[in-house]
């Protein structure tokens, strides 16, 4: 009797690492969530996110996995709306039992979703939506990658500052509406103070305008030639288009979603080489070799769906891979934070600045560099290292 | 260069974008006494439609609409044949339902076949900046304009002489007299949807060739909606006017009040005016003898 239960208890011991794990770690898979715009005009974001995610996931799995375990990225689509994203995290918790969250959609939708992930302790990397309310308060287990507007736009004013600034410099800025808006302008703001040049002009406009005339005629009025285009995508493009009919001489920085393909077709014809700041580098030999090992694991039309969003992805779910792989066989939620919040200059090869995430806000790669679009060839050419600002 | 020029003219441009769709709304408006909520996303699928002709064959302007102008008129009377028609004889809320979920329907076809993306459209219309009278305009902007004005005078000619105009005008003022007559009321609705649809889509084309080819175009049946209501929602010629009327008064009001009060400059001058004239600037005073 004494041996039989001696026996039953060290067999119950030695299946303990599956059974006593958390959800979604078994002893061959780990289950990594991804809530992400894949319907809807915002679509373009989520199909680039989740080509990030899975080539992240190839590729470790190929290496041999996270200590044996290979990854599994369960996608749901939020079509963008915060209460379906969290319906769909609410699914892959309950129905799918995944072990964190990679894909995150936007802001409101993660903040949607905060709930959750702080209820059940989610190790979640937030690649897509680097906005304060995300990080501040800081959750426990959500790790934050990427830069303010704030500091992006900043940055781009620095260097036209610093390096093309035209004679009789007069800022301007247009701007929505709303909380991204005023994150743009609080990086216009700071420059103007800080680098004494005149405050031309500042516009705000509401989110879905397409019209942009006045507004542009305003900015000729006030004689700007230093430009902060805060509209995105086809509203940035219409009001580069207004700013040629009207000859406009302008220098432009712009939010960084003018770094995108489709953005790039929509604005380069109206002719102006505008700069981008980003936390993810747009060209260069990383970007060559990730382009190149996108070949190996994704299709012809995953890598036709390439942008911006599947670089941050891919650096997030190798920055988690990382933590987990640090927690060894005992792999649990706990660990996997403990690990994050202990990540320290972990090299992105060039796809970002290292990521760190060990202090107080866990926010990391908040490092920008300052791009600048032939608008010819349409291709971006770097002009400044990766920097904070 | 005169600033109160470039809003002017500026306004104009984007009046006649309003005008366009405004009118597609009054037309089936007058003839059928729908509102049609799908009017935004019919401009949107025939500048689609109109898109991927101009990818396939590279037409330029006037053969593209030659081309754009019937399909979209089959689409518009498909669509009435499918979902209106049915509904003939149900109260006018049941069909203007029906409306908004066709526009729900459309928006998902949409995005469905051409996808998310903004795509440039340049319509076979050249890009390059031309002067008139010293304010430049891209040529998109002054066929916006010409659009606007042969359609309304054609607008106008067809409902005061043609014989269909004017079975559609006694449509308007009353049904049942005009079927006891001999008009085929059927007939007048569908050719109103074709007519609203053709018009549609010459807005939705001139308004990509201006402001790019998105999904949410669909969005600027909605901003339009103003003008119908300020010429009288049953007034085409009123709608198109109307139109330019908001259009140059958003334009002033962005360019001389203060921000972010584009929007609501039109929705202002509406008030104002439906105050005084509840029936709109050019509709039809509704008179009840008890």
């Amino acid at each position: 009797m004494k041996n039989g239960l001696l026996a039953l208890s060290a067999f119950l011991l030695a299946s303990t690492a599956a059974y006593a794990a958390d959800p979604g770690v078994s002893d061959t898979e780990i289950k990594i969530g991804d809530v992400n715009i894949m319907t809807g005009p915002a679509s373009f974001i989520g199909r680039a996110v989740s080509v990030g995610s899975k080539i992240a996931a190839a590729e470790i799995n190929e290496a041999g996995g996270v200590n044996g375990r290979k990854i599994t990225i369960v996608t749901e689509d939020d079509g963008y709306v915060p209460a379906r994203s969290f319906q769909a995290l609410t699914k892959l918790i309950e129905v799918d039992e995944i072990f964190a969250l990679n894909g995150t959609s936007g802001t409101a939708n993660v903040l949607a979703m905060m709930p959750l992930i702080e209820e059940n302790n989610l190790p979640t990397v937030v690649t897509t939506a680097p906005n304060e309310l995300v990080y501040n308060p800081v959750r426990p287990s959500v790790f934050t990658v990427g830069a303010s507007y704030s500091d992006a736009f900043y940055a781009q004013l620095k260097y036209i500052h610093e390096n093309s600034e035209p004679a009789n410099a007069v800022y301007g800025l247009i701007r929505q509406d709303d909380d991204f808006g005023g994150a743009v302008e609080a990086g216009y703001d700071r420059a103007v103070k800080e680098f004494g040049v005149k405050d031309g002009l500042r516009i705000r406009f509401k989110k879905g305008t397409a019209n942009f005339a006045a507004e542009v005629a305003q900015m000729k009025q006030a004689g700007v030639n230093v430009l902060a285009n805060g509209g995105i995508i086809a509203g940035a493009a219409n009001i580069l288009g207004e700013a040629r009919k009207l000859s406009m001489d302008l220098q432009v920085a712009s939010v960084w979603s003018e770094d995108m393909p489709p953005s790039v077709n929509l604005s380069a014809p109206a002719g102006y080489d505008y700069l981008v700041a980003d936390y993810v580098a747009l060209s260069g030999p990383a970007i060559d070799a990730f382009l190149e090992k996108a070949k190996k694991y994704a299709s012809d039309e995953e890598i036709g769906a390439i942008n911006r969003y599947t670089y941050v992805t891919y650096v997030g779910l190798k920055a988690l891979a990382e933590a987990m792989g640090q927690c060894g066989q005992d792999l649990t939620r706990a660990c996997t934070v403990e690990k994050l919040r202990g990540l320290k200059d972990f090299d992105t090869q060039g796809i970002s600045a290292p990521l760190s995430f060990d202090n107080p806000e866990q926010l990391s790669g908040t490092a920008v560099a300052v791009y600048q679009l032939n608008a010819a060839e349409k291709t971006f050419k770097a002009l400044t290292d990766f920097a904070d600002y | 260069m005169d600033f109160l020029l470039l809003l002017l003219a500026s306004g104009l441009v984007s009046g006649a974008a309003y005008g366009l769709i405004a009118m597609g709304f009054a037309l089936i408006f007058k003839s059928t006494g729908v509102v049609n909520f799908a009017q935004g996303e019919l401009v949107m699928l025939t500048a689609y439609i109109s898109f991927t002709l101009y990818s396939t064959f590279e037409l330029s302007f006037f053969p593209l609409m030659l081309v754009t102008i019937p399909i979209s008129m089959v689409i518009g009377l498909v669509l009435e044949r499918l979902f209106i028609r049915p509904m003939l004889g149900e109260p006018i809320f049941a069909i203007v339902m029906v409306t908004v979920g066709l526009a729900v329907v459309l928006r998902g076809i949409t995005i469905m076949i051409w996808g998310p993306d903004p795509y440039n459209f340049g319509a076979g219309i050249p890009a390059e900046v031309v002067l008139v009278g010293g304010v430049p305009f891209y040529p998109a902007q002054i066929y916006l304009i010409g659009a606007l004005a042969v359609l309304t005078a054609a607008g106008w000619a067809f409902l005061r002489f043609s014989r269909m105009g004017i079975a559609m005008r006694a449509v308007a003022a009353n049904e049942t007299a005009a079927l006891l007559v001999g008009i085929s009321v059927s007939r007048i609705h569908a050719v109103a949807w074709m007519l609203s649809a053709a018009i549609a889509s010459i807005a939705g084309v001139l308004f990509a060739a201006n402001f790019k080819l998105a999904p949410d175009l669909w969005f600027q049946g909605l901003r339009s909606f103003p003008a119908v209501i300020l010429g009288g929602m049953d007034s085409v010629i009123g709608s198109a006017v109307a139109g330019l009327v908001i259009g140059v008064i958003e334009n002033l009001f962005q360019g001389y009040v203060g921000q972010g009060l584009r929007e609501i400059s039109g929705f202002i001058v509406i008030v104002i005016v439906l105050m005084v004239r509840p029936f709109g600037l050019f509709g039809s005073r509704d008179i009840e003898r008890v």
